[in-house]
C-alpha cells in the first residue's frame, strides 16, 4: 500500500477515535451519559442531544466495516502478487512476538472463577503465531519447485501432528468427567484444541525453514 | 525415491556454466541444482527437460536411473 494511503487511513482512524472521545466527553458532560453507560433500549426515545453520539458509533462502524473489507482485498492482492511473481510474501520476522498474545490464554484461568467465562483460554491459539518469526526469515525467497514440494511436506508434516494431538485429547477427554466435573472437561477440551491448532500453524512454518535451512546447510557453494 | 546416478555437473561444466547461471536459465534456485548434482532431488519432467536443453544433452543420459 501506498504511504499516502496508509497515511488516509490512519488519519481516518484518528478522526473516528477523536469524534468518539469528544462525543462521550459530550453525552457524559451534557446528557446525563446516555449511549455511555448501559442502558435499556426497550424505553429508548430519541433526543437531539444524542447525535452525536449516533453519528461518531456510525463513523467508527463504517470505519472499521471499510478496513476489514480493505484488508481483505490487500490480502488477495498479495496472495495474486506471489502467485504471480513466485516469490514468498515479504513479512517482519518480528512479527513473531506476536505469539506472546498466545499467553492471554492464561486469562482464563482467571475470568472462569470470576464469571464462568471461558473463551479467553482460545487465545492459546495465538502461540501459533510465533511461526511469523520463520515466514518472515523466508520473505522473498523464489519459490521454484523443490520449494514448493517443501511447503507441501513441511505442511503434511504438520497436520499430521495437530490432528494426532488433537485425536489424542479427545480420547483422553471423551473418557469421563474430569476431577468429576464436566465443565473442567470442557474447558480442558478447548485449551487442548487451541494448542494443537496453534502447533499446526506454528510447525508448518518452522518445519519449511528447517527443510530449506537443513538443505542449504549441508550445501557447498561454487 | 527411485535410485538414480546424476551427471549434470559434468554437463553442466562441459557447457562453462555455473550453478548460478544454470539455475537462472532453468528457472530454479542455485540450491537445487546442487541438490540435483548430488542426485538427492528428483526433478519433475519439465525441470528434466529445461536441464536437459540448458546443457544440450539428453535426458537420459544427464539422469541415469539404476
Amino acid at each position: 500500500m501506498k504511504t499516502s494511503k496508509k497515511k488516509i487511513w490512519i488519519g481516518c482512524g484518528i478522526f473516528c477515535v477523536l469524534s468518539a472521545l469528544l462525543s462521550s466527553w459530550y453525552a457524559v458532560a451534557y446528557n446525563d451519559s446516555r449511549l455511555v453507560v448501559p442502558m435499556d433500549f426497550k424505553d429508548y426515545v430519541f433526543d437531539i442531544k444524542d447525535l452525536p453520539m449516533i453519528v461518531s458509533i456510525f463513523l467508527v462502524c463504517v470505519y472499521l466495516a471499510a478496513l476489514f473489507v480493505m484488508l481483505f482485498i490487500h490480502g488477495g492482492k498479495k496472495r495474486r502478487q506471489a502467485k504471480e511473481t513466485d516469490v514468498t510474501r515479504k513479512i517482519n520476522p518480528k512479527l513473531g512476538c506476536l505469539g506472546v498474545l498466545g499467553f492471554l490464554g492464561f486469562a482464563g484461568f482467571w475470568t472462569y472463577p470470576v464469571d464462568g467465562t471461558v473463551f479467553p483460554f482460545a487465545f492459546f491459539l495465538f502461540f501459533g503465531f510465533f511461526g511469523f518469526y520463520y515466514e518472515g526469515k523466508m520473505s522473498g525467497t523464489f519459490m521454484d519447485e523443490r520449494f514448493r514440494e517443501n511447503i507441501v511436506r513441511a505442511k503434511l508434516k504438520a497436520y499430521r501432528i495437530t490432528f494426532g494431538v488433537m485425536h489424542a485429547a479427545l480420547i483422553i477427554l471423551c473418557q469421563g468427567k474430569l476431577f468429576g466435573n464436566l465443565e473442567y472437561t470442557l474447558i480442558a477440551a478447548i485449551i487442548s484444541l487451541s494448542l494443537a491448532l496453534g502447533l499446526g500453524i506454528f510447525l508448518s512454518e518452522y518445519l519449511l525453514y528447517r527443510y530449506d535451512h537443513d538443505d542449504q546447510a549441508e550445501e557447498g557453494g561454487e | 525415491m527411485a535410485e538414480f546416478e546424476c551427471r549434470l555437473k559434468m554437463y553442466r561444466q562441459m557447457k562453462d556454466l555455473t550453478q548460478e547461471q544454470l539455475a537462472e536459465k532453468v528457472g530454479v534456485r542455485r540450491e537445487t541444482i546442487m541438490r540435483l548434482e548430488k542426485a538427492q532431488y528428483n526433478p519433475s519432467l519439465k525441470l528434466a527437460v529445461d536441464i536437459s536443453r540448458a546443457v544440450e544433452a539428453p535426458i537420459e543420459e544427464i539422469f541415469v536411473f539404476q
